[in-house]
C-alpha cells in the first residue's frame, strides 16, 4: 500500500496551517512538501516533482489562480485548491484556471485526506483497453487519446472523465455520477466541477465546442458519451 | 333604435374622454386652446360691434342723403302740379305720368317714384289712378302704417326689405309726402331707395374684416404653438432624461444652453442628477467594501478555523489513549467546533444575501431528484431520531430551472427541522407540478405551532421555545437562508401550523425565470380526512380534495385556514400580527 502513498506539494502562507496539513497527511503516509508564497511555487513544484499540489488561493507573490495555470502549463499533474470562498466566481475561475478539485475551508483532515486518496488513485486495468467516442479513439493503460493518428494532450481528470463517459457510451450520466465516478465524492458535491471541467474537455476534443459532438448534453440530465465514428 | 342610440352614446363618451385625456395630458395643447377660444371670442366680439357700428353708420347717412333728395324732388313734382293747365281726368292721369317719370331720373341713383291717392280721399275723378315707375307689386311695401302716417303731413320715412329678382332681400328706405294735384287733390307721393349699393360696401367690409380676423387667429395659434413648444421641449425632454436617470442611465444629462430659465432648470437638473450619481456611486462603492469585507472575513475566519479543525480531529482521533477529562474535553472541542463551523457558514451565507451578493447558478433540473437527495442527506438524523420519512413524487419529471445547491439545502432545512420537530411521528414530502410551478411539501405531525409562531419561523435566530431550542441544535439560520433562497428564485416558502396537529411548509418555485407565481401545485394547508372533519367540510363531504382548487391560495382560503398561514414571501409578508384563532 505505501507504494501509492505520494509526494504532495503544499502551497499555503499560513504556515500553521500548512503544519498542520503536513501532520494530517504524514500520519497517512504521504510525503509533504512545503512552499509560502506564489513566487517561489512553480520552482519548488519543478524540484520536488510532486504527485499532487494542494494550493491555497490567496497567497503572496503571484495568486494562486496565477501559479495553477503556470503548473497546468507544464504538468498534468492534479491540482486541488484550498479556498475560503466558495462564492461560484472565486471557485470558477480556480477551476477555469485548470484546478481539478477544490477543499473549501473549514474541512476536517479526513476530506483533505479522501480528496488526495481520490486525486492520486489510478485505476490499473490489467487488461488493455481500447475505446472510441466520435472520431477519438482511446488507450487506456497507456493514457493515450488520438485522433487521426494524432495524440490529445489532456491531464489525469479529463482523461478519467472521458474514459468514464466513453466506457459506457448508452448511458446518460448525471452530474452526481460522474463526480462519484470521475472525482470519488460519495456524497452530493458541487456540481459546477463537472461544468467547467466539461468545458475544458471540450475545448481539447471538440472539433465545434459550441456544437458538441462528442460530449453530449443531456439537457435537465447531463452528460453522454457521443456516437463513435467507424 | 335604443341599441343603436346606447352605441353612439357609448362612442361618443368615448371619442369625448379621448378628447379630454389628450387635453390633460399636454400642456401645449391645453394652452393653445385655451388661448384660441379666448382670442375667438374676443374676435367675435369685435367683429359684431365693428359690424354693427359700420352698419348703422352707413344707413344714417344714406338716410339723411335720401331724405333731403326726396323733399327737393316732392317739392319740384309740387310745383309741376302747381303750374299745370290740365283739366280733365286724361290730362291728369299724363301729368301724373310726366312727373313721375320725371323725379324718376332727378335723384342720386335709381329710385321708383309712387304717386298713390291719399287715404280718405275721395274718388272725384274715376279716370285717374295711381301711378308707379317701378314695379307695381312693390306698392305692397308702402305700410298702411306709412301712409296713415304721411296723410299727417310732413316727410315720413320707413326702413323695408325689398325683394330682388333672385330670391334675395336687400335693405331699401321709403320716403313719402303729401302732394296736391290739380282736379283731383291729395295725393301721397313715395320714393324707394333700394340700399344694396351700402349693403355691397358693408359686405365687403365684413369680408376684409373677417379675413383679417382670421389671419389674426391663425397668427395667434402659431405664435402659441411656438412659444408652449419653446417652453414645453426642454420639460418634455427633462421629462425623458429624468426617465432614464430613474432606469440606471447615471450618465444621462439634459443640454445646456443659453443663460434663460430653460438652461437654468437644465443646469439644476444636471447637477441634482450628477450629485445622485456621486451618491449611488458612493453607495455601491460600500456595497462592495461591505462584500470585501464579507470575503476577507471569511478568508481571515477559515484559515486559523481549519488549523483549530484540524487539530481537534487528530485530538479526537487520539481521544481513547486520554483520561476520562481530556477524552470529554475533547469530544466537546469536536462538536462544538462544529457548530462554530456551522454558525460561521450560516452568517457568511446570509450577509452574502445582505450585499446582494448571493448569485442564482440555475439549470434545468429535475426537483424530484434533488429533494430524493437532501432527504438522502437527512436519513442518518431520521434513524436517529426515530422518524420515518416518506417522499411522493409525480408520475414524470418535475425539471425546472433552479440553482440546486440552494433547492437542496432548502429542502435539507425544512427535512431536517420536520424531523426534528416531529417527535417520532412520520415526516412526509410531496412533490408536485404544474406547467408553471413545483411545489415541495414538507408535514410533519409532531408538536405543531401556533398561527402567530408560523408568522416567526423565518425570522433569524427566531426560536420557537427557548427551553427546548437548546437540544435541537442548528444555527437559527437555516429557515432565513431558506428564505432568502427561494426568493432568490421568484419562488415563495410559506408555513403553517397548530399546536398538537403538526406544521407543514410548502417550497414552490416558478418552472422557468420569468415566471411570475399566482399559484401552487399543492396545497400548503393539509387536508387529512382523520383530522377534525368539522373543521374541512370539503373532506366530509367525500370530494376528492386534490380535484379541488388549491384551498391555501389567497383569497379560496376559509377564515378559519387563513389565520394558521403564513406566507412570508414576496407577496404578503409575515410579520403581519397573526391572529389567533
Amino acid at each position: 500500500m505505501a507504494a501509492m502513498k505520494g509526494r504532495v506539494l503544499v502551497v499555503d502562507d499560513d504556515t500553521a496551517l500548512a503544519e498542520m496539513i503536513g501532520i494530517v497527511l504524514r500520519s497517512e503516509g504521504f510525503e509533504p512538501v512545503f512552499c509560502e508564497d506564489g513566487d517561489s511555487a512553480l520552482g519548488v513544484f519543478r524540484a520536488s516533482a510532486p504527485d499532487l499540489v494542494l494550493l491555497d488561493l490567496m497567497l503572496p507573490g503571484k495568486d494562486g489562480y496565477e501559479v495553477c495555470r503556470l503548473i497546468r502549463a507544464e504538468s498534468g499533474v492534479p491540482v486541488v485548491m484550498l479556498t475560503a470562498k466558495s462564492d461560484t466566481v472565486d471557485v470558477v475561475l480556480g477551476l477555469e484556471a485548470g484546478a481539478d478539485d477544490y477543499i473549501s475551508k473549514p474541512f476536517k483532515p479526513k476530506e483533505l485526506v479522501a480528496r488526495v486518496r481520490a486525486r492520486l488513485r489510478r485505476s490499473d486495468e490489467p487488461t488493455p483497453e481500447h475505446l472510441a467516442i466520435g472520431d477519438l479513439t482511446i488507450d487506456v493503460p497507456g493514457h493515450r487519446v488520438v485522433r487521426d493518428g494524432e495524440p490529445i494532450s489532456l491531464t489525469p481528470l479529463e482523461f478519467d472523465l472521458l474514459v468514464a463517459l466513453a466506457r459506457k457510451p448508452w448511458q446518460v450520466f448525471t452530474r452526481e455520477l460522474l463526480l462519484e465516478k470521475v472525482w470519488g465524492y460519495r456524497h452530493a458535491a458541487d456540481t459546477r466541477l463537472v461544468n467547467v471541467h466539461v468545458q475544458r474537455l471540450r475545448s481539447k476534443v471538440e472539433h465545434d465546442p459550441e456544437r458538441p459532438e462528442i460530449v453530449v448534453t443531456v439537457r435537465g440530465v447531463g452528460y453522454k458519451a457521443g456516437a463513435a465514428v467507424t | 333604435m335604443t341599441s343603436v342610440a346606447r352605441l353612439l352614446r357609448v362612442r361618443w363618451t368615448r371619442r369625448v374622454r379621448a378628447a379630454l385625456h389628450w387635453w390633460r395630458a399636454s400642456l401645449q395643447v391645453r394652452v393653445l386652446t385655451t388661448t384660441l377660444t379666448i382670442g375667438l371670442v374676443v374676435l367675435a366680439l369685435v367683429f359684431a360691434y365693428v359690424g354693427d357700428r359700420t352698419a348703422q353708420g352707413l344707413f344714417d347717412e344714406r338716410v339723411q342723403q335720401v331724405l333731403g333728395e326726396s323733399a327737393r324732388s316732392t317739392s319740384q313734382a309740387q310745383d309741376m302740379f302747381d303750374s299745370a293747365t290740365a283739366r280733365t281726368g286724361s290730362e291728369v292721369q299724363n301729368l301724373l305720368t310726366d312727373v313721375t317719370t320725371a323725379q324718376r331720373t332727378g335723384g342720386s341713383g335709381e329710385r321708383d317714384v309712387f304717386l298713390l291717392r291719399a287715404p280718405g280721399q275721395p274718388v272725384s275723378v274715376p279716370a285717374v289712378t295711381a301711378v308707379t315707375t317701378g314695379d307695381p307689386k312693390l306698392v305692397d311695401l308702402i305700410t298702411p302704417e306709412l301712409r296713415a302716417a304721411t296723410a299727417e303731413g310732413g316727410q315720413r320715412w320707413q326702413s323695408v326689405g325689398l325683394p330682388t329678382a333672385d330670391g334675395r332681400v336687400t335693405p331699401a328706405v321709403v320716403v313719402g309726402q303729401d302732394v296736391t294735384v290739380p282736379v283731383v287733390g291729395g295725393y301721397q307721393m313715395y320714393f324707394l331707395y333700394p340700399l344694396a349699393a351700402e349693403q355691397d360696401r358693408l359686405d365687403f367690409l365684413l369680408r376684409t374684416l373677417a379675413f383679417a380676423a382670421g389671419a389674426l387667429v391663425l397668427l395667434l395659434g402659431t405664435t402659441t404653438y411656438l412659444v408652449t413648444r419653446q417652453t414645453v421641449l426642454p420639460v418634455r425632454r427633462a421629462a425623458q432624461v429624468a426617465e432614464r436617470l430613474a432606469a440606471g442611465e447615471l450618465t444621462e444629462r439634459m443640454p445646456e444652453h443659453g443663460e434663460d430659465e430653460m438652461a437654468t432648470l437644465a443646469h439644476s437638473f444636471n447637477e441634482m442628477a450628477a450629485s445622485l450619481q456621486d451618491q449611488i456611486r458612493q453607495l455601491e462603492e460600500l456595497s462592495a467594501l461591505q462584500r470585501r469585507f464579507v470575503s476577507d472575513v471569511s478568508h481571515e475566519l477559515r484559515t486559523p478555523l481549519t488549523t483549530v479543525r484540524m487539530a481537534g480531529e487528530v485530538i479526537h482521533a487520539a481521544r481513547e489513549d486520554f483520561e476520562p477529562a481530556v477524552k470529554r474535553s475533547a469530544e466537546l472541542l469536536s462538536t462544538q467546533l462544529d457548530r462554530f463551523e456551522d454558525l460561521l457558514g450560516d452568517l457568511l451565507e446570509i450577509s452574502r444575501f445582505d450585499a446582494g451578493a448571493a448569485v442564482l447558478d440555475a439549470e434545468g433540473r429535475d426537483v424530484g431528484d434533488v429533494v430524493l437527495r437532501a432527504v438522502d442527506n437527512a436519513s442518518p438524523l431520521a434513524e436517529r431520531r426515530g422518524v420515518w420519512v416518506s417522499v411522493e413524487l409525480p408520475e414524470g419529471r418535475a425539471v425546472a430551472d433552479v440553482d440546486p445547491r440552494r433547492v437542496e439545502r432548502i429542502v435539507r432545512n425544512l427535512v431536517v427541522n420536520a424531523i426534528e420537530h416531529a417527535e417520532g411521528s412520520p415526516v412526509e414530502v410531496r412533490v408536485a407540478a404544474d406547467s408553471r410551478a413545483v411545489a415541495v411539501v414538507v408535514r410533519d405531525h409532531g408538536i405543531g405551532m401556533t398561527p402567530d409562531e408560523a408568522g416567526h419561523v423565518f425570522d433569524r435566530f427566531w426560536r420557537a421555545d427557548p427551553a427546548r431550542a437548546r437540544t435541537t441544535g442548528g444555527t437559527g439560520l437555516g429557515l432565513a437562508i431558506s428564505m432568502e433562497d427561494a426568493r432568490l428564485h421568484g419562488g415563495w416558502l410559506e408555513a403553517w401550523g397548530r399546536p398538537g396537529q403538526g406544521a407543514s411548509f410548502r417550497l414552490t418555485l416558478p418552472r422557468r425565470a420569468g415566471i411570475t407565481l399566482t399559484a401552487s401545485p399543492l396545497p400548503l394547508v393539509p387536508v387529512d380526512p382523520d383530522e377534525e372533519p368539522a373543521q374541512r367540510p370539503l373532506a366530509r363531504a367525500g370530494i376528492d380534495p386534490a380535484a379541488l382548487p388549491d384551498l391555501s391560495d389567497g383569497d379560496d382560503l376559509s377564515e378559519d385556514e387563513k389565520d394558521g398561514v403564513a406566507r412570508a414571501t414576496a407577496r404578503a409578508s409575515a410579520d403581519e400580527p397573526q391572529e389567533v384563532s
